[in-house]
């Protein structure tokens, strides 16, 4: 028990260092405010944890600050210049209705961070899909004269990103400030998944559902562009690392991670064919959460199975040792 | 690709996520997984054969009489009630006692005449939606929408119903905001 | 005397049919948005569940279950028809806003299940009082749920502008009802208890006081 709480913390501790560095990328390209914008959900999802916890009648313990890790996922995939009133609405609602209601943090149903962008989506999806340009430098509250579509925007309409590369590996183009940072990013999944902090199994079945499809059919006319450019744009890669892999959502198993993932990038990637969603992937994420349930009950009946399985063989075997002299199909019909 | 377009006009057109229509019976039915789902079959069974005899009144009611149709449509209801009680008890009377209970449930809730008002809507607005064809098949596929809710609802139940929720929040309101969530993202992919 | 008071005020709201029973609550779900749609509901549903009720009241008690309920809905879609006649009159713009779920109010599960399971087991009188305080419950929580829901999701109060910053428009959408309602259920299970609680310190100070 007290091994498992110890890597609860250590992983929300190796989440929080790579959110940290996305956070600092989003400083770098847009300021101040960026960070004023994160500071400001993990301070108000703070707050509303502390008090909805003794609410509920519990204390406040090291493992409840994963509700921090949350405020920064959910930040992070807003655009910097997103008012902060809206921001302090959303980390409230992730925190109270999309956690707690339920449990908190030992039933989770939803990734709190993906509820509350589904949230702001269905009240201020103009506000929240709109994004000022990188190097837009922004003090703490200031707004940027111009905002632009991101760089999703344009690769769902059109089928192609006017960036280099590099630019795109660096996250030189306009989207959510934390989701852009393509190499980073990479950086961190191969971090978080060889510490095993997040579902490798889930992770590589959004990734190869988004591919394979993003090969078979492209968005645009070449399949090179949109196996590339579907895994970086419309938040795929960030999603598919901080919500569908996280390892309080996705199945335990991990070959039912991967079909969790599969079935979720697949349907987040047909709707960007075919409706031009932007970051379809964290609205389905929020919708298939029926489906991982579902995956979940399986496991446990799985488990369940297993153990009386075991049981079985223990008490035979247990059977067999106190009476040698009886026949072994007597001591199973008595079983 | 038109599959996950079809899946998310079927969500969206769901009577519970987008009308609410029925969620009181949920509530009734969600004591136990196994009487969610006997009650959105039955309810399948009476929003299919509903809309056949809703079919018929539009048709045979004169419009000057339109006031009549809720009064109408409730007899129908009532004769189908007594029909499959009936039916029911001379098909198995072993287990008659337990099928009554889901009859009882599905006969006259807003999700069996809410369909048929929405259909009668649908056909007012669209006359081309006028037919037998037409409304049975928006009458099953309620129902199965129906069906729908009830599984994505029986996959959290243990969740939602868990000593680990608040007492004030277990059950009830746990299922409220869980649905509205969910109907939140449907509704965001609109 | 004194249980006999709060089992007639329960309606209200220690068994309220909306917050507690989660009866009646796709109207309040969908309608309840707007404090003008609202009030137009709460006049045709208090009117057709009151009617309902008392008339069915009169259904003779020996008659199979399946009957009764067909019998009790019946009755209900025969008072609508006066019912939405006079909610035409007064209130024209919220009614058809209301749409289907106008219809819907005369198979309420307050006239189809618990006027057998609650109702018809009283007096006539105390029947009435307590239909009366269920009536007040659910218009209460309609009235509340729509004023919230249009202040906060469209910044006025019966149309007229309200100083509000931040709109949550969603909160006026099907979903925003369902989580709102969800969370009001919750408040008010989490303020029962702590009354009940109350309740019963008081009650055992009094006991051991004697």
């Amino acid at each position: 028990m007290l091994k498992k709480a110890r890597k609860e913390r250590l992983i929300w501790l190796d989440i929080m260092m790579t959110l940290l560095a996305l956070a600092l990328m989003s400083y770098f390209y847009y300021g101040i405010r960026s960070v004023a914008l994160c500071g400001t959900c993990v301070a108000v999802s703070l707050a509303a944890e502390v008090v909805s916890l003794r609410l509920m009648g519990r204390k406040f313990k090291a493992d409840d600050l994963t509700c921090t890790s949350d405020a920064l996922i959910l930040a992070l995939m807003l655009p910097t210049c997103m008012d902060y009133s809206i921001a302090v609405i959303a980390s409230l609602f992730s925190v109270i209705v999309a956690k707690n209601v339920f449990g908190g943090r030992k039933n989770m149903i939803f990734s709190p961070a993906a509820a509350a962008y589904v949230f702001i989506l269905t009240s201020w999806g103009s506000k929240l899909l709109m994004y000022p340009e990188p190097h837009t430098k922004l003090g703490a509250f200031e707004k940027p004269e111009t905002l632009v579509h991101s760089a999703s925007y344009s690769f769902n309409i059109s089928g192609k990103l006017d960036f280099t590369d590099f630019e795109v590996l660096l996250g030189n183009f306009s989207g959510p400030a934390g989701a852009v940072s393509i190499l980073l990013l990479v950086i961190s999944a191969i971090i978080l998944i060889f510490r095993d902090d997040i579902s490798a199994g889930a992770f590589l079945g959004s990734m190869i559902g988004t591919g394979l499809f993003a090969f078979i059919v492209p968005v645009g006319h070449s399949r090179e562009d949109s196996l590339s450019y579907s895994l970086v744009t419309n938040m795929v890669l960030f999603a598919s690392i901080y919500i569908i892999a996280d390892r309080r959502i996705a199945p335990k198993r991990e070959y039912f991670a991967i079909f969790y993932g599969l079935f979720v990038s697949i349907f987040a990637y047909t709707l960007v064919l075919t409706t031009a969603k932007e970051n379809a992937i964290v609205i389905v994420s929020v919708l298939f959460t029926p489906v991982t349930l579902g995956f979940k009950n399986l496991e446990k009946k799985i488990a369940l199975a297993e153990e009386e399985e075991l049981l079985m063989a223990a008490k035979l075997v247990k059977s067999e040792e106190t009476e040698p002299q009886a026949p072994a199909e007597e001591a199973i019909v008595n079983e | 690709m038109y599959l996950v377009n079809d899946i998310i006009a079927f969500l969206a057109a769901n009577l519970i996520l987008s009308q609410a229509l029925g969620t009181s019976t949920l509530f009734v039915a969600a004591d136990s997984k196994r009487k969610l789902v006997g009650t959105a079959c039955c309810i399948t069974i009476f929003t299919t054969c509903g809309s056949i005899g809703a079919f018929m009144i539009r048709k045979l009611l004169p419009s000057e009489y339109a006031d009549l149709t809720l009064l109408l449509y409730i007899l129908m209801i009532g004769v189908l009630y007594v029909g499959f009680l009936t039916a029911a008890y001379f098909i198995n009377q072993e287990r008659f006692v337990n099928i009554r209970k889901y009859i009882h449930l599905s006969a006259f809730n807003c999700a069996v005449i809410g369909t048929l008002f929405t259909m009668d809507q649908k056909a007012a607005n669209n006359p081309a939606l006028f037919t037998m064809k037409e409304y049975v098949r928006f009458g099953f596929k309620a129902g199965i929408g129906f069906i729908t809710a009830a599984l994505i609802l029986t996959a959290a139940f243990r969740k939602l119903n868990s000593s680990k929720v608040p007492s004030s929040f277990r059950g009830g309101p746990a299922i409220l905001i869980y649905l509205g969530i969910i109907s939140m993202a449907v509704y965001s992919l609109k | 005397m004194n249980e006999r008071k709060t089992s007639i005020f329960d309606g209200i709201l220690g068994d309220n049919a909306v917050l507690s029973g989660l009866m009646v609550i796709s109207p309040v779900i969908i309608c309840g948005n707007t404090v003008k749609t609202a009030e137009a509901l709460i006049c045709t549903f208090s009117a057709i569940t009151f009617l309902s009720v008392l008339l069915g009241s009169f259904v003779p008690k020996k008659l199979p279950y399946t009957v009764k309920v067909i019998i009790y809905a019946l009755i209900s879609s025969i008072v609508y028809i006066p019912v939405r006649e006079a909610a035409e009159k007064f209130y024209p713009d919220s009614i058809t806003r209301i749409g289907i779920y106008f219809p819907l109010l005369a198979v309420n599960s307050l006239i189809i299940l618990q006027s057998e399971a609650k109702f018809f087991r009283m007096k006539k009188p105390r029947m009435l009082a307590s239909l009366t305080f269920y009536i007040i419950g659910f218009d209460a929580v309609m009235l509340l749920t729509a004023f919230v829901r249009e202040l906060l999701a469209y910044g006025t109060i019966r149309s007229k502008m309200a100083d509000v910053n931040t709109l949550i428009s969603g909160l006026g959408e099907p979903f925003g009802g369902f989580i709102f309602l969800g969370l009001m259920c919750g408040l008010y299970r989490k303020i029962r208890s702590i009354a009940r609680k109350e309740d019963n310190t008081r009650g055992d100070l009094n006991v051991s006081g004697k």
